[in-house]
């Protein structure tokens, strides 16, 4: 427990010390800034606007952020060698691997945290800051499934290069958002098989439908506590699924 | 005599990364037993399999064949590396962190307490030279740095191991000597080093042992003495003379050396008995015994 502790200190330093995250950051407060621009451009409700903005530009940059750490961090020691001395210590490499995950855990919760806090800023500009209360389940769904990301990242990060794990990463996250309306599109028009082939790859792949809450937040349809619940313990579920493989195959991984 | 590292017909073969059925014979029915409380020194040209020995000692890959034992145990054995130092190849850290911190790290990951870790950072900075660039970090380092901050982190937690891989590559000659301190130090304090070198003086000025690596195979494993004696080829005997004149007519095969005389012979007996007769005729005996070849004509020059 104390190695993974220290992995993920030290992991969170290495983040927090990378300008890329910093160029992120900077281009997400850039998204927000172009936000009020529109919102002065278009005729509808601007609490609306700026809900929809923030919450989205939060979702995409946590998104963005835990696939390019997730997949890099781990890829990254293999090739720089940073990880002879370190599994030259009483460091197993599940240990290893839960440090770094955690490691990028804290910090994604920290961007969140920041994101969150322009966020509210910006509503509170708009006359909304009481609103901003109903929209933190839909920052916390955002954080749960950021979680997922990265345990996908991770566990591709452990088959192949960085940029093979990244569109993997991407692919399955694209699958994971569209799989749920892809199955009521299709049923209407489509053969069973496909059908169910469809329905299928919704049941084995992630599915990032369970953390969809914003819209129902940002107009007013409301969710229900048992929809957090599940989306909590269904993410969990696949974090440890996706890190027990990525243990797994990197037990397997020679470290030349 | 115990023996912390041992190998028992190791093989290591890698396919071809592009190629799969082709394959590439690293290391080749390696046995050797590394003694405990003894420097060892690794040598070999490139590509012997030196660094892949070393990588598969420390459990970062594992054999094709045969059986390593590392402090009893399997190289992947977790719990055995808190008394294992090591040093890789090349001195990758993480450079976002500085002296202090990486050495915080690493000493936590080897389950130093926290003032464990206030007590030995400054103490092993000063060890390697860098108790002034505790605050600064690895990313502006020079490679000689690295290469001691390396060794740093390989000591930090008083190993009874100690696994160096070119531990003298790339330092001056101020760096090369400290790093040999460190490596005596290690010796005078009973501990079990195993280091590769290019830089055989260096190898035969510190190490008890030898391991010769040539293509994957071992061409000579033992004490070092042993291999230099093995290899004497001549002995000489250098004298002076108070009546120069005589000297060619007692010896015909003297040479003469700036202010005094050289003999050489094939065996130890032609050497003995010369230096009977020097001592008769009341020449003084400046030097006598072997010429041992350096390390480095034995091991490049093929004479193993």
């Amino acid at each position: 427990m104390k190695n993974i502790f220290s992995v993920a200190r030290y992991t969170y330093l290495e983040m927090v010390r990378n300008k890329i995250l910093y160029i992120l950051l900077f281009f997400s407060f850039f998204i927000i800034g172009l936000g009020i621009i529109i919102t002065q451009m278009t005729m509808g409700n601007p609490q609306d606007i700026i809900s929809d903005i923030g919450l989205g530009t939060t979702e995409i940059f946590l998104t963005v952020t835990s696939v390019f750490i997730g997949v890099s961090l781990v890829r990254r020691e293999l090739t720089l060698k940073t990880l002879h001395p370190l599994f030259a210590r009483p460091v197993s490499r599940a240990e290893y691997m839960l440090g770094k995950f955690f490691g990028i855990e804290i910090t994604l919760f920290i961007l969140t945290l920041v994101m969150s806090v322009i966020f509210m800023i910006l509503l509170t500009f708009y006359g909304g800051f009481s609103r901003f209360f109903t929209f933190i389940p839909a920052i916390y769904t955002i954080f749960i499934q950021t979680s997922m990301v990265t345990a996908v990242a991770v566990f591709c990060s452990t088959l192949a290069e960085p940029a093979v794990a990244a569109m993997l990463s991407v692919s399955f996250y694209i699958i994971g958002t569209i799989s749920y309306n892809l199955v009521h599109f299709i049923t209407k028009n489509t053969s069973e098989s496909v059908v169910k082939l469809v329905t299928t790859v919704r049941y084995i792949l992630p599915d990032f439908h369970y953390f969809n809450i914003k819209n129902n937040l940002v107009y007013g349809t409301g969710i229900d506590k048992i929809s957090l619940t599940s989306a909590t313990f269904y993410s969990l579920a696949w974090i440890v699924i996706l890190l027990a493989l990525a243990v797994v195959f990197f037990n397997k991984k020679e470290i030349n | 005599m115990n023996y912390p590292v041992v190998l028992e017909n190791v093989v290591k073969i890698y396919s071809h990364p592009m190629k799969v059925w082709e394959k590439v014979v690293s290391v080749n029915d390696l046995s050797f037993e590394l003694p405990e409380g003894r420097v060892t020194g690794f040598v070999g040209h490139n590509g012997a399999g030196k660094t892949t020995t070393i990588k598969m000692i420390m459990g970062f890959i594992t054999p094709t064949k045969g059986k390593i034992s590392v402090l009893g145990k399997e190289p992947s054995d977790v719990i055995s590396k808190k008394k294992i130092g090591f040093l890789p190849e090349r001195p990758y850290f993480y450079t976002h962190l500085n002296s202090r911190e990486f050495l915080s790290y690493f000493g936590s990951l080897s389950g130093l307490s926290r003032s464990d870790l206030d007590r030995l950072i400054p103490l092993t900075l000063k060890r390697v030279g860098l108790e002034d660039l505790g605050k600064r970090r690895l990313s502006s380092f020079s490679k000689g740095m690295l290469q001691r901050i390396g060794i740093a982190q390989a000591i930090i937690h008083d190993p009874d191991l100690v696994i160096m891989d070119e531990p003298m590559s790339g330092l001056d000659p101020i760096g090369r000597k400290e790093v040999k301190d460190v490596i005596a130090s290690l010796r005078r304090d009973g501990k079990t080093v195993l280091f590769s070198s290019h830089i055989l003086s260096d190898v035969e000025d510190l190490s008890d042992n030898v391991l010769v690596l040539s293509k994957g195979q071992k061409q000579y494993s033992g004490s070092l003495e042993a291999l230099l004696e093995r290899n004497i080829s001549k002995y000489e005997i250098v004298f002076s003379a108070k009546n120069e004149g005589a000297v060619f007519n007692d010896f015909p095969k003297a040479e003469k050396l700036s202010k005094t005389y050289l003999l050489s012979f094939a065996t130890d007996e032609e050497m003995s008995k010369a230096l009977y007769e020097l001592i008769a005729k009341k020449y003084t005996i400046i030097n006598a015994g072997a010429v041992r070849p350096k390390l480095e004509e034995i091991v490049y020059g093929g004479e193993i």
